[in-house]
């Protein structure tokens, strides 16, 4: 592993104009993902993950700020990307009863970016399916020819991961990759992630909304809220010492199973309010109705992305005067 | 603490072009008086199948009840005539369910929905409210669940809510009705965590206040640990364990309840297991004998042969499994 970040995100803008108003759904976001290393980007539904996800992929052209891959800027539309590019940067969907076409076989779904990359002729190209569904513990004997409604959705999921990695990608984004599935499920489609990561030396950004996943998958966490980043942390500190307020709130809120991980939990922490919308985020700290240490100033400026050292990045008034 | 609600050996099966699916084999449920209870499955277990038989809301055909009984504080529910059971579902079982916009009703706003049932849940009782008495007592019932402004959601359609507030309302309205047993059947699947968090205390809150039994309907085990006093895990339409919710969690018997253990991501990060190999069975052509079988490590040869019986393993703890013969 080394410290050259594959992706950098600098003040990524995404706002989507409707009709009630603009909606920001990512607001100034700055982070990093080293190569090698797994970015769990964890928020509750409208916090921004996915749109953040999509503006890496070039789904949408950011409103402003930069996005860099490699050293090289890539902020601009998919339709404009190199193909080299778009190689590199591959996405698994959250749920693969709809993101795997019915009426297609698995081959069929497989061939598809191997023949838009132009990789090999027709016999390379089925052997390289062959490999890719093995590289998925799947017999390809056995699959190869059956559509997606024939087999479960953990094996449905594991051909979306292989569709990702038919073009030898760096860096593939995971769009909450095991929440449509049953936990007993999930934890074949994780370790296998997490093999292959190794082997083809990947570069995971890790969507979800599951922090006792992100524990055992992730080598640093990110918090989102409203469209901001509330706490970026190497994984182990952050679950040993949440900093920001609300971190503190979904860590405590999380329904954990065993009284081990209990007393790992931080002190309760009640929820309270509900989730503004995105269209009409509060003035200064977009947290502060909720927040149970709310002071004056939080209403009035919002707080700025402060560095504690050790990797760790707070945005929360309360840590004005630790940065370093 | 008496039997409020007891299910014996529930079949229930469902009809379709290719044969029968035999989903409900053989439920063994009881929840008593002002008890917490929980059911944990998968998806495709049948857990939502079982409350619905509860109700007796499942569509006939194509579902057909093969055998059994479902015992409500004495009576049987299966032979209710459709009067008494429409009185039953009045005033003394009620039931929350996963998805609230498909629960509430989207052309009417939630002051015309909730007004018709705290009216139909006081005639059921003999009571004829007047206006005032009726949108008193549907504020009251707003108030309670922490809704902040109930006059103005009155007005509100659901589409106008978000998804914890329009749960909250799902709530208000099957607690409005002073019910004895609520059928809970994953009520914060949909919900963020810390949304989650909220709501689970509130219903906690007031079914503790009014008295209630609660059947808790979920797939996390983190939910049925803090809300139940007891819980039973449900694999292929039958219930393989049973026992008080702390106990079995820390030490869960059934090699599938084990397996499931294993699978959930813990926040002491010592990685995840690689979960239980296979899936949940076809219900046209089930396994025979212990439907988890076929996906079993500690497989014997009995096992295809004969449903295990549930075996004692101690304290109201029991799984069904073949390995806890001789313990028993």
């Amino acid at each position: 592993m080394n410290d050259h970040p594959i992706l950098s995100v600098d003040h990524l803008v995404k706002h989507f104009p409707t009709k009630a108003g603009v909606v920001r759904a990512v607001d100034d976001i700055s982070f990093d993902v080293a190569a090698g290393d797994t970015l769990g980007l964890v928020g509750e539904s409208g916090s921004g993950k996915t749109t953040t996800a999509q503006c890496v992929l070039g789904i949408y052209p950011p409103t402003s700020g930069q996005i860099s891959f490699d050293g090289q800027p890539i902020g601009v539309v998919f339709s404009r990307r190199k193909k080299e590019l778009k190689r590199s940067i591959r996405i698994v969907f959250q749920d693969p009863g709809s993101s795997l076409n019915p009426k297609r076989t698995i081959k069929q779904i497989l061939s598809v970016p191997l023949k838009v990359h132009g990789m090999g002729s027709t016999r390379e190209r089925l052997s390289m399916m062959n490999e890719l569904l093995e590289m998925v513990e799947l017999p390809p004997a056995e699959y190869l020819y059956k559509h997606p409604q024939s087999i479960g959705g953990g094996e449905k999921q594991m051909v979306a991961i292989a569709r990702a990695l038919a073009t030898n990608p760096r860096f593939v984004v995971l769009d909450e990759p095991t929440s449509a599935l049953d936990v007993s499920v999930q934890g074949k489609i994780i370790n296998l992630l997490m093999r292959l990561a190794e082997e083809l030396e990947l570069t995971y950004l890790f969507i979800t909304h599951d922090l006792s996943l992100m524990r055992n998958v992730a080598t640093r966490v990110a918090i989102m809220y409203l469209g901001k980043l509330c706490e970026i942390a190497r994984t182990e500190r952050f679950f040993r010492a949440p900093r920001h307020p609300y971190t503190k709130m979904l860590l405590s809120s999380i329904p954990v199973v065993t009284s081990d991980e209990e007393s790992l939990k931080p002190e309760k922490v009640v929820s309270q309010g509900e989730i503004p919308s995105p269209v009409n985020v509060p003035p200064g700290c977009s947290f502060h109705l909720r927040c149970p240490v709310r002071m004056p100033i939080c209403s009035q400026a919002d707080p700025e992305m402060r560095d504690l050292g050790d990797g760790r990045v707070v945005r929360c008034h309360l840590y004005d005067d630790e940065a370093t | 603490m008496d039997g409020l609600l007891a299910i014996k050996d529930l079949h229930v099966g469902f009809r379709i072009f290719e044969g029968r699916l035999h989903v409900l084999n053989g439920v063994l449920l009881d929840v008593r008086e002002g008890e917490r209870v929980g059911l944990v499955g998968e998806t495709g277990c049948g857990k939502t199948t079982t409350v619905k038989s509860v109700l007796r809301v499942l569509p006939t055909p194509p579902a057909v009840v093969l055998g059994g009984e479902i015992v409500y504080r004495g009576r049987d529910v299966l032979k209710m005539s459709r009067r008494q059971m429409t009185a039953l579902r009045r005033h003394e079982l009620t039931a929350i369910f996963q998805d609230p916009l498909q629960s509430l009703n989207p052309v009417f706003t939630i002051g015309t929905q909730l007004r018709d049932i705290v009216k139909d849940s006081a005639i059921g009782q003999g009571r004829r409210l007047s206006r005032r008495e009726v949108e008193a007592r549907c504020i009251q019932a707003l108030q309670e669940t922490g809704m902040p402004d109930p006059e103005r959601i009155m007005t509100n359609y659901p589409v106008q809510l978000s998804g914890g507030m329009r749960q909250r309302i799902c709530i208000a309205e099957a607690l409005s009705t002073n019910a004895r047993l609520l059928l809970a059947d994953e009520p914060t699947t949909n919900l963020d965590v810390t949304i989650q968090d909220q709501i689970l205390r509130k219903l906690d809150e007031l079914v503790d206040e009014k008295g209630a039994s609660v059947v808790m309907i979920t797939h996390s085990m983190g939910v049925v640990r803090d809300l139940t006093q007891r819980v039973n895990i449900m694999y292929a339409g039958s219930i393989v364990e049973a026992g008080g919710t702390r106990v079995l969690l820390e030490a869960p018997k059934h090699p599938y309840t084990r397996g499931l253990m294993a699978s959930v991501p813990k926040l002491t990060g010592e990685g995840i297991s690689e979960g239980i190999p296979g899936r949940i069975p076809n219900y046209l052509d089930p396994p025979s004998g212990c439907r988890f079988h076929p996906r079993c490590e500690h497989r014997m040869e009995i096992c295809d042969q004969e449903s295990p019986p549930f075996y004692e393993i101690g304290d109201g703890h029991r799984a069904a499994c073949y390995l806890y013969q001789e313990a028993s």
